[in-house]
């Protein structure tokens, strides 16, 4: 065979296979006819959601991640409740993949299912569709009692972006699992509300690391100065990760009275640190550093010698 | 589907098919290619011809974790971007290609977006960018970069491209005025041959990535996917292109015996990096370069080696979400090495080393001679991705520039009817591919290939010497000639082996002859020649252009294009002067 | 023929049990870069027929009954 087959009669042939009594041939069918890529292999693929065989009701839920549109979204949502875990993983997977508006549709009613399985896999279908209704029935979402539908419905309402889901979202930043509130605190970063200023601030206090992390970064990322002392007061964080976000956040801001307190961590033996402080050294441009920057020209770090170097030439072109 | 025993089994056949244009390599700038010319013109015929298989083919054949060099509005500019990747090249750049890249590149991350392609974003669903190098940021990661061939396949699928798997391309055609005509190929599991007429023809055929031995010693086991043995090259070549700056070899880090890439765009932004025994930091060069491989073989050859990829100082969930990452995307096969290994990245640093040689303009410069348009120097003839010259281009510079070939190539397809040949070409490509066929005795393709790319890494790799070049081109003319006299396959795969032989030998061949030719060093290890040790502004300020002249290999300087991005000859200095050491 | 037979441990491994070769299924034959896969005419199964592998999985990634196991070639071990 020269090429690959591009004949209209191609589908049809594979529909055929299909009524196969062979549960095998049946699920090599489905993944040729996924191939073709053709809008017409979506309905058959879509019928084969509810074939007695788990393989073939798997098969039918991987091959639908290869399309898109209502009539995909509407199949994957029958094999989401699949009593064979592996089909509903699968669904789940192949939603998020879906692009289409007018797939929203099929996952609208999905999110009231009463297993937080199903509710979480169409929210993570939801997310990337934008759709203007997701933004009301996310914040419903962000109560439900499982942790990840909270998680998945976060998600929905940072992609959308709406002054409107503010309280929903600085609520989350409270939220008791650790997750949701990372979430939540980077899907703030749109916002330019004090409120939202507020909450980020909140959490730089949390007990997860990676939360307060994400915090120092957004809150450095949306220019909040009032973040400023908070953030210096982030400097002894026991995780040296959190810390560099703190730095570069109050490098950012221009934070010229954490200047002494940056400059300690010049010092630190995780030459990652040392870089982020001459850099946001640099960056705040404030000659009080100078002394300390001095001090670590011949840092053994190519990367901290030459932020040093430029935070040094920084500060000579700021004072002139 | 043919059965096992028929499958390998050679056959005779040659057929014949038009088409308006045609693409070789369907990897990564192959099916972007494709796709663009059937844009621009829905009636005309397009093929894609490939070697292995639309789905998995090429250097991303598994996915690709990120974008290196992503010029995205708000995080850089197509200035910053062609003045960083001037320098870095050392100022041997026609700019012009390279800022179109940067200009259009974004649009077809865009595009890719819409195909499915997965880039990350940040919680409110904008691209995440990172900032790894030193001055521009240009890394946008992609965690979930796994389904790359898959979108491209379905939009190939979709969009009705003729797709020709298991065909392996040997020599392009070329009519009495120079112009291309088409390509001859064979099936790798029959055998048969096929002519493809056509009106353009663009290349994307990838790197020369199956050059240098790597250090296991396994022929497979290289840097790039092996299917990339240097076609595009070769072909190139004996159509009469002008190749570029050859002696600018691609030589990456990797994790040792792995062989696979350290993936130091998705640790940086993380804060992993790579460190010499001590713990320390040692890369001086701002961006990924021949200076760069430079400092990275001194360290190792140094009493503070070997290499390492150091993530024990990250917090152990991130270490393990960069385990995730770089276990699942591009090479996933890299979790189980460290398995056998009992490496764990938050535990012990990885030990590194350098790749083999090869040529590769997506992590250096060296390719098939190109303009702004991916025109090569032969009318008609495009290249595109690895293969070509833009230098540095990575993943997005093969979708960009596959984009622009395949629209410009349609332009030129649109305009001109079929260039004739000489059926003779034809016959006598058949019989010199055949030639291992005819043989009841000799030697197999796989010992040659080992036996040339043992002498590439003994005489070759750098630091290159004058006398150990001139060795390496006597050995290879001797095997050459076993290869033509002795080499003999027994069936249609080892008849595909036999024919990358060839190209083996001849981007062997051209890797030394260019490297000769340019008497200075430059481009940090990538042109390291160790009896001309001083870069020399005066005299090689200029492209290599190395061609076929009379049936000889041909070299000749050509000088860069006037800068469209001009760079002061201060930014120039203080980029040299800026590898700053410690005085202490 | 003068050519010996060396033996080598092949890295590309498959289940015979899970493998549906012989119901039509090409899948890990097709995604191959390398075409080093077959299907035999004995067993109707997959296997390594050719020992130039680069290790890259989509073999074991795309075989929809999860009967392919790939493996580092022991050179690289």
């Amino acid at each position: 065979m020269m090429f690959e087959p591009v004949g209209d009669d191609e589908v049809e042939l594979l529909i055929e296979r299909l009524a196969d009594g062979d549960p095998e041939v049946r699920r090599v069918a489905l993944i040729e006819l996924a191939n073709t890529a053709q809008p017409e292999a979506v309905a058959p693929i879509a019928k084969a959601v509810e074939d007695p065989d788990a393989g073939v009701r798997l098969q039918a839920a991987i091959s639908l991640g290869e399309f898109d549109g209502f009539e995909a979204a509407e199949a994957l949502g029958i094999a989401l409740v699949d009593a064979d875990a592996r089909v509903a993983q699968a669904a789940s997977d192949s939603i998020a993949e879906l692009k289409a508006p007018e797939a929203a549709a099929a996952l609208l009613p999905l999110v009231e299912h009463v297993s937080g399985f199903v509710r979480a896999s169409a929210l993570r279908g939801l997310k990337a569709l934008r759709h203007p209704e997701a933004l009301a029935i996310g914040v419903k979402a962000m109560k439900d009692p499982e942790p990840g539908v909270r998680a998945q419905a976060v998600g929905v309402v940072g992609y959308l972006k709406a002054e409107e889901s503010l309280p929903a979202l600085i609520a989350a930043c409270r939220d008791a699992d650790a997750e949701v509130r990372r979430t939540a605190a980077g899907a703030l970063a749109f916002s330019k509300s004090p409120h939202a200023a507020d909450a980020l601030i909140g959490v730089l206090a949390d007990e997860g690391w990676a939360v307060r992390e994400c915090a120092a970064e957004t809150l450095g990322k949306s220019r909040f100065d009032q973040a400023r002392g908070p953030l210096a007061g982030l400097l002894d964080d026991d995780v040296w990760q959190v810390r560099v976000k703190a730095i570069r956040s109050l490098g950012q801001l221009k934070a010229k009275e954490a200047v002494d307190r940056i400059a300690q961590s010049l010092h630190h033996e995780v030459s990652n640190l040392r870089k982020e402080a001459a850099a946001a050294l640099g960056e705040i441009a404030d000659p009080a550093a100078l002394p300390h920057l001095e001090a670590l020209v011949n840092d053994p770090d190519p990367d901290v010698r030459k932020n040093v170097r430029w935070a040094l030439s920084r500060i000579g072109a700021a004072t002139g | 589907m043919q059965s096992d025993a028929r499958m390998d089994e050679i056959r005779d056949g040659l057929s014949e098919v038009e088409c308006d244009v045609l693409v070789l390599g369907g990897g990564t700038a192959g099916p972007m290619a494709a796709l663009r010319a059937k844009k621009k013109n829905p009636k005309a015929t397009v093929i894609l011809l490939e070697k292995a298989n639309v789905k998995r083919s090429g250097a991303i054949s598994m996915g690709m974790d990120g974008l290196n060099n992503a010029v995205i509005p708000g995080y850089a500019t197509p200035e910053q971007y062609t003045k960083e990747i001037t320098i870095a090249n050392d100022g041997i750049v026609d700019q012009a290609a390279v800022y179109k890249y940067a200009e259009n590149c974004y649009d077809i991350i865009q595009e890719l977006d819409r195909f499915g392609i997965r880039f990350q974003k940040d919680e409110n669903g904008e691209y995440d960018v990172k900032k790894v190098h030193h001055l521009g940021t240009y890394v946008l990661p992609m965690p979930n970069g796994e389904t790359v061939k898959k979108a491209l396949y379905r939009q190939l699928r979709r969009e009705r491209i003729l797709i020709s798997n298991r065909y392996m391309a040997t020599r392009l055609l070329t009519g009495p005025t120079g112009r291309v005509a088409g390509v001859i190929a064979f099936n790798t599991r029959t055998a048969e041959f096929i002519v493809v007429k056509a009106k353009a023809v663009i290349m994307c055929m990838g790197a020369a990535g199956r050059l240098g031995l790597p250090v296991s010693g396994y022929l497979y086991g290289t840097y790039e996917n092996p299917t990339n043995s240097g076609e595009g090259y070769a072909m190139a070549y004996h159509a009469g292109a002008a190749l570029a700056n050859l002696e600018c070899f691609q030589i990456n880090p990797l994790i040792k015996d792995y062989n696979g890439p350290s993936c130091a765009y998705v640790a940086g932004p993380f804060g992993g990096y790579t460190a010499n025994s001590r713990d320390e930091r040692f890369i001086e060069c701002d961006y990924w370069s021949g200076q760069m491989m430079q400092e990275f073989y001194q360290e190792l050859v140094s009493g503070k080696g070997p290499v390492y990829l150091k993530l024990n100082h990250l917090q152990p969930e991130t270490a393990e979400h960069i385990e995730d990452i770089l276990h699942k995307v591009e090479r996933p096969s890299r979790g189980r090495f460290h398995e056998n290994r009992g490496t764990r990245y938050a535990q012990s640093m990885i030990e590194m080393h350098i790749s083999e040689i090869g040529f590769c303009s997506g992590h250096s410069a060296s390719g098939v001679f190109v303009d702004d348009f991916a025109r090569t120097t032969v009318p008609g003839l495009y290249a595109a991705g690895d293969m070509a010259s833009v230098p540095h281009n990575y993943m997005l510079g093969a979708f960009t520039n596959g984009a622009i070939a395949g629209e410009d190539a349609m332009g030129f397809a649109d305009g001109h009817d079929f260039e004739s040949f000489d059926a003779g070409d034809v016959a006598a490509e058949q019989t010199r591919i055949m030639a291992p066929t005819t043989r009841e005795d000799g030697l197999p393709p796989n010992q040659i290939e080992y036996k040339v790319r043992r002498f590439v890494n003994d005489y070759l790799q750098p630091p290159k010497v004058t006398a150990k070049y001139e060795i390496a081109q006597r050995r290879f003319a001797e095997i050459r000639q076993d290869a033509e006299e002795r080499m003999m396959v027994r069936d249609a795969h080892e008849l595909m082996r036999a024919a990358e032989v060839w190209s083996i030998l001849d981007c062997a061949d051209m890797a030394a002859y260019a490297s000769l030719y340019r008497t200075e060093s430059r481009w940090g290890l990538y042109h390291m020649r160790a009896d001309y040790p001083e870069r020399d502004e005066d005299n090689w300020r200029c492209h290599v252009l190395l061609s076929k002249k009379d049936g000889e290999m041909h070299c000749e300087k050509r000088d860069v294009a006037p800068y469209i991005v001009p760079i002061s000859d201060e930014e120039m200095g203080a980029y040299y002067r800026q590898r700053i050491t410690a005085t202490a | 023929m003068p050519l010996a037979n060396t033996p080598t441990s092949v890295p590309v491994l498959v289940d015979a049990e899970k493998c549906i070769a012989d119901k039509g299924c090409t899948v890990c034959v097709d995604v191959c870069p390398l075409d080093v896969l077959r299907i035999s005419e004995d067993t109707g199964k997959a296997y390594m027929k050719y020992d130039e592998c680069w290790y890259c999985m989509p073999c074991e990634a795309d075989c929809p009954t999860n009967a392919v196991t790939v493996t580092i070639p022991y050179l690289l071990r």
